[in-house]
């Protein structure tokens, strides 16, 4: 439909715009930035916060500005006295019932709260009085709510439910006592969060925060005893500059590994080896499910918050998941393996710490299927938000950093590695290798831009030795929900299928950088950017398919045999159990 | 062909009949008011004196009934007795003990207990 | 001997533009002649809805309802019908016209007089379990008729010509919705009944559904024709368990008539109408929670437009009015838009139901004319305040409304001239208070219900009406500050213009209608610390005066023995001692015992 040319007016001057637009859109386009605190551009439209109003000629009360649609002739006023007066006093009353420790709060100087009272220029409070308390909830492994934190901006419960289609948010009680909340107030853990953290992504305050592991890391690295083995995610390199103040897209993997060491870690790998001994072993699983072996599709397993969702909700897809572990778990059953093996030390003696683009890995490093030997594959996961603030604690200048190599054995990786951290990047790093695998000549076309970008799902075809090969590609679980209806309905619809929990994929996680004074957090642009520093390391590369990676033929050659060898399947794949939904069901219903 | 009014009409003709059928007609009509309001002042007791009188005591002649909420809340319960040709009475706040008076002196002696009726 | 008459005589405005003076000044001439002033009374009453054939007067007992009465006319009806107890035939009003059924019924002029019933037509008349009842007095007629001769364009240009309002609150103009939801192109529509009453003390809804349940229904039927819903709910909150139950009952037995489900009345329109019930959530009231919640959601507003006739219920056009409203189509498609629009103001059209309560004689369910004044409401129909005491205020609205000094009290009731007064009309409640109430803490009471019931949603709301709340509590706890009035007015015009929904932009008008209105209780709170109505416990003190007779009644009630005295000197109270209780003032049958 053709969107038609209105006229209206903003504090007195005519511009023309677009039917259909709300007024927050048509000014955001006549560079007024009306303020804005539960407004988000991926999210419904909620008109909780009120910060947005303006006046509206004719209209009795002021009307929300994210809300309220642009009319032709309409006049509009953004600044007077009043609205200036009444967004204050909005801004007053949320300020007035929040806890006033910026000084200590994790979200000090990265807090949209902060910085809108400071453009409202506050300086007076008029009407204090009782304010909210609440128990932090810390059960999660992986994501802490403090509700006192909370202006019930409802962003947190949109995400979970309208882009992730978890729903393991609501709000709660009534008036003054509303709260977010779990269902039934159970504890995080018990609930059916998939510990995504896109809750901490969209939270303007710090209401949602990762649970933060910074301290005991410190202290493990001034343990001389240990052996300090860190790996870093694909996504991390993509993202950490941002921490640092520089524009989104900037790969920094040979600063990180600097860092890392400088940071204490006596051993810095890269979990881009072990997203390419991941291929290995899932382009071979899936080959052998393509000959008959196994059910269609086969389902990417490598999203630790898509395993929990998986279990929890879609128990009858189960046997489609790979029963490949993830690049972080088989990075953690190598280091106490093969890498303690090599290095003669008693895996016990060894800190494996993985730096992680994401809060679900927190969770699946507590998954007890998923040890080794008895021993947590990994000890400790930090997001890129608590490195990048171990750096800046401790003093290590990232920016201006001497680049280093990530270490031997475990450290080298092709270009498919790299790209396993944007969305569609597993598919294709799987598909470059299966061709191969399959047909024995090597895929030469191999950056397939139709699983490349930010559509929600993408579908593509590859003709492997005369056989079509349907996959789909689905980021954020509420478009992985959608692509397993597809499935349902339609068995051979497809033979392969990524899903990714967060949305843009690992750069999207739920443990990035929080969004600059000029973004929104998961902004696309900077989503894009991201990916493309992930791409740009696939296309620098020499090598870029996974099986030509050297480090990895020689892990086969002299460790594990070849893929899906019984070594293999003891140390880099596991089978996922049906979960009951407890979120849902509560086992003894108590009503806090 | 049958409209919707012409069906309407004579559905209403033999709704008349069945209320006819139940003993309209009868020389005495009780009604007790019947809303949640009135049940909460009391109302399902009274209507149960009314209902047992009648079963027991053979008041063939009276039509009793319930009804809605008609207003006026500090007098509830209400009964009210109409019989053909005389002044409706309405009494307001009646108890169990009322009603059963109402029943010897209103309904079986035709003597209207006028210090109870609602003005 | 004549027995005792009632003669009342309509004073609405076409009555009296047909001279009806000159029937009372020739009645009261008629009386004195016959000497019988003494044994029948003459009540003015609101304007009878039977405009044409003004000037109307009606006698009760009897039941006789005279129309095109002049002057002329009076001695014959008071020789005949009055002392010879034969009605005059040729000027009595068809008996079966239905607004004459109260006084035919009742009798009960002094209340029901200056009334007029249309949504109420049949509440406390038939039994609102046997729907052969509602056919007897012409149920479903209306819709009959709609589906015989009228297409649903004539549907909604009757309503819209009726001028009826919604009734459940802000008064939108009820054609203009149905036309905007009849104008919507899509597969599917939905039409609601609101019947999430949750105002303290309102019961108008309530009454209606169970007294009537099967006019509620053929309105929406209806509604739904006119609108081409194919599907409609009963929203009604869960505490109504005779309502609902009554309503399940009208379903199935309008169903099993053939006026709900497929074909009806075999025409080609179906329609089909299921119960949803609510949990008592005030906020539900409000139309977009309302939907949320029968959506399966937690009931929260959303931004409007999208207006619900566009997008409301599971994002298909929908069309919601309250109970009241529905009740009044099928009176409207039976007698007349025209009719219907002859009663009421310039702008608002039709009558009002109102839950009278609080301080008056007379509480109760009463349905008045537009335009009757609060002062007819209270003192005709309510029977003025009990007790001897003063009027104070008159609260309407509910929860959202304001409160009314005693200056006001001639505003007529209309959706406009309440608002200006400070008020609102809201969905029907009305609570007289007397010198006993104390505006600062009724202000607070209202406040206290509407924080407890915000959604949560939005900001001002939320966390303003708390702050107002806190602001109240330390008033009336003689804690209040310099300035804290100017704060209750910057927070509250704050909520009423910003906030989300109607919820909370009503939520102030208690406390800014009672500062407007009563601004010197605040003051003496604040600054003497003294609640004048001694409703303020904190600020409220019992003394003993010098008319003590040393009774000792005051002494023995007394919890805390707080009171010294010997018999027959006077008695003292240790102020130290005294927790407020106000048994002794009760008590005191020589008021010797002072408060404030």
């Amino acid at each position: 439909m053709e969107s038609k040319t209105i006229t209206i007016t903003i504090d007195g001057k005519t511009y023309q715009t677009q039917e259909g637009l709300t007024i927050m859109q048509a000014a955001d386009q006549l560079g007024f930035h009306i303020p804005r605190l539960c407004y988000h551009p991926k999210l419904s439209i909620e008109g909780a916060c009120r910060v947005c109003i303006v006046e509206v000629e004719g209209v009795r009360t002021y009307v929300a500005s994210c809300a309220y649609p642009v009319m032709d002739g309409m006049k509009i006023r953004t600044n007077t006295q009043e609205i200036r007066r009444a967004r204050r006093d909005i801004v007053e009353l949320i300020l007035d019932n929040h806890p006033q420790d910026c000084h200590t709060c994790e979200r000090d100087s990265n807090c949209e709260l902060q910085r809108l009272a400071a453009s409202m220029g506050i300086r007076k409070r008029h009407f204090e009085g009782e304010r909210k308390k609440y128990e932090k909830d810390l059960t999660s492994t992986s994501v802490i709510r403090d509700p006192n934190k909370c202006i019930l901006c409802g962003r947190c419960v949109r995400i979970c439910s309208e882009v992730q289609k978890v729903t393991a948010l609501g709000h709660a009680h009534r008036g003054f006592q509303t709260v977010v909340m779990p269902a039934y107030n159970m504890p995080f853990r018990d609930s059916v969060c998939t510990t995504c953290g896109q809750c901490i992504n969209v939270c303007p305050t710090a209401a949602f925060v990762e649970k933060v592991y910074t301290q005991d890391l410190f202290a493990k690295l001034n343990d001389p005893s240990i052996i300090k083995v860190a790996q870093v995610a694909p996504s991390v390199r993509a993202a950490i500059g941002e921490a640092f103040g520089l524009e989104p897209g900037r790969a920094m993997e040979r600063e990180i590994a600097a860092a890392l060491r400088r940071l204490g870690f006596d051993y810095v790998f890269d979990t881009q080896f072990s997203a390419d001994l991941t291929i290995m072993e899932e382009a071979s699983e899936f080959l052998e499910r393509f000959q008959g072996k196994g059910k269609l599709p086969m389902i990417t397993s490598c999203s630790s918050a898509w395993m929990k969702c998986v279990e929890q909700f879609h128990p009858d897809l189960l046997e489609n998941v790979s029963t490949c572990k993830s690049p972080m778990s088989m990075m953690g059953a190598l280091v106490r393996t093969y890498f303690a093996d090599k290095i003669k030390k008693d895996p016990k003696e060894i800190l494996s710490v993985a730096v992680m683009c994401c809060t679900a890995k927190k969770y699946e490093a507590s998954r007890p299927e998923l040890m080794v030997n008895g021993l947590p594959a990994i000890d400790m996961v930090v997001t890129t938000r608590e490195i990048a603030w171990m750096f800046k604690s401790a003093g290590i200048d990232l920016l201006h950093i001497k680049g280093e190599d990530f270490d031997e054995p475990l450290g080298l990786s092709s270009g498919a590695g790299a790209i396993f951290g944007a969305t569609g990047g597993v598919m294709e790093a799987a598909i470059r290798t299966a061709y191969e695998l399959y047909t024995g000549e090597t895929l030469m076309d191999i950056e397939l831009e139709s699983l490349r970008g930010l559509a929600g799902i993408k579908e593509g075809k590859v003709t492997i030795d005369g056989k079509e090969i349907r996959v789909a590609v689905a980021h954020g679980l509420g478009n992985a929900a959608t692509v397993l209806d597809m499935v349902r309905k339609d068995p051979d619809r497809f033979h392969f299928v990524e899903i990714m929990g967060c949305p843009g994929g690992c750069i999207g996680g739920g443990g990035q950088p929080y969004a600059g004074i000029n973004s929104m957090p998961l902004d696309e642009e900077c989503l894009k950017k991201r990916a493309e520093a992930l791409y740009g390391i696939d296309r620098r590369k020499t090598i870029r398919r996974s099986h030509e990676n050297p480090d990895v033929q020689r892990l086969y050659k002299d460790f594990l045999g070849r893929p899906l060898s019984a070594k293999s399947h003891q140390l880099l794949h596991t089978h996922y159990k049906v979960k009951e939904p407890r979120g849902i069901i509560p086992q003894e219903l108590k009503v806090r | 062909m049958t409209t919707p009014l012409d069906m309407i009409k004579k559905k209403r003709a033999e709704a008349i009949n069945r209320i006819l059928g139940k003993g309209y007609l009868s020389t005495k009509r009780v009604y007790v008011g019947m809303a949640t309001c009135e049940i909460a002042a009391g109302s399902k007791d009274v209507m149960a004196v009314f209902e047992n009188a009648i079963k027991n005591e053979g008041l063939t002649d009276v039509y009793l009934s319930q009804k809605g909420c008609a207003g006026r809340c500090n007098l509830e319960p209400t009964v009210e007795v109409v019989e053909e040709g005389k002044i409706p009475v309405k009494y307001g706040k009646v108890t169990r003990e009322m009603a059963r008076q109402i029943i010897d002196q209103h309904l079986k002696k035709g003597e209207v207990i006028k210090e109870w009726i609602i003005h | 001997m004549p027995r005792r008459y009632v003669i009342t005589l309509c004073d609405g405005p076409t009555c009296i533009h047909k001279r009806s003076k000159e029937l009372e000044a020739a009645i009261e001439t008629e009386l004195t002649r016959h000497e019988l002033t003494g044994r029948v009374s003459v009540n003015l009453s609101g304007c009878l809805g039977m405009c044409a054939q003004g000037p109307v007067m009606a006698i009760n007992p009897q039941y006789t309802v005279y129309g095109n009465v002049t002057a002329d006319d009076i001695p014959e009806i008071v020789s005949s019908h009055i002392l010879k107890k034969k009605p005059v035939a040729r000027l009595a009003i068809d008996e079966d016209h239905l607004y004459n059924r109260f006084f035919r019924v009742f009798g009960d002029i002094n209340f029901f007089g200056k009334q007029m019933r249309i949504v109420l037509r049949n509440c406390g008349i038939i039994d609102p379990e046997n729907i052969d009842d509602y056919l007897s007095v012409r149920g479903y007629e209306a819709l009959a008729k709609v589906l015989t001769d009228m297409k649903p364009a004539d549907v909604i240009a009757q309503v819209k010509t009726s001028g009826l309002r919604g009734r459940g609150g802000a008064g939108f103009p009820t054609g203009i919705k149905w036309e905007l939801a009849a104008r919507q192109k899509t597969d599917e529509k939905f039409l609601i009944c609101n019947a999430d009453e949750g105002d303290p003390g309102a019961f108008m809804d309530r009454s209606t559904i169970e007294g009537d349940p099967h006019t509620v229904l053929e309105g929406m039927i209806i509604g739904a024709y006119a609108v081409g819903a194919s599907k409609g709910f009963v929203y009604i909150r869960a505490e109504y368990p005779l309502a609902i139950k009554r309503l399940e009952k009208a379903i199935a037995d309008a169903r099993r008539e053939c006026f709900l489900g497929k074909n009806i009345l075999g025409s080609d329109f179906s329609f089909d109408i299921e119960i949803r019930l609510g949990a008592g959530a005030f906020v539900c009231g409000e139309e977009t929670a309302l939907i949320h919640s029968i959506e399966g959601h937690r009931g929260m507003p959303r931004p409007r437009p999208p207006y619900p006739s566009v997008q409301g219920l599971f994002d298909k056009p929908t069309l919601i009015n309250n109970v009241e409203t529905w009740a009044n189509i099928p009176v409207i498609i039976l007698d007349g838009a025209e009719w219907f629009s002859s009663i009421g103001t310039e702008k608002s059209k039709g009558t009002k139901v109102f839950a009278l309560a609080g301080k008056i004689k007379n509480t109760g369910l009463i349905e008045v004319p537009m335009g009757v004044t609060l002062r007819s409401i209270i003192y005709d129909i309510g029977g003025g305040i009990p007790n001897n005491k003063k009027f104070k205020a008159l609260q309407t609205g509910g929860p959202s409304g304001g409160c009314l000094s005693e200056d006001y009290l001639d505003t007529k009731i209309d959706y406009e001239s309440l608002a200006a007064a400070g008020s609102i009309m809201g969905s029907g409640g009305m609570i007289v208070m007397d010198e006993d109430s104390c505006m600062v803490n009724i202000a607070r009471f209202f406040l206290e219900f509407t924080q407890n019931e915000s959604c949560g949603k939005c900001t001002p709301c939320r966390e303003g009406t708390k702050r107002m709340l806190e602001i109240l509590t330390r008033i009336t706890e003689g804690k209040g500050q310099e300035g804290d009035i100017e704060r209750l007015e910057r927070l509250g015009n704050l909520i009423k213009k910003a906030s989300l929904c109607g919820l909370g932009q009503s939520a102030p008008n208690p406390v800014l209608s009672t500062i407007k209105n009563f601004r010197s209780e605040y003051e003496e709170h604040i600054k003497q610390k003294k609640c004048r109505a001694g409703a303020c416990t904190a600020l409220t003190g019992y003394e003993i005066t010098d008319k003590c007779v040393g009774c000792t009644a005051c002494r023995k009630v007394c919890p805390v023995g707080a009171i010294t005295g010997n018999p027959k000197s006077r008695h003292f109270i240790d102020q130290g001692k005294c927790v407020k209780c106000g048994l002794c003032f009760d008590t005191c049958k020589f008021s010797a015992i002072k408060k404030g």
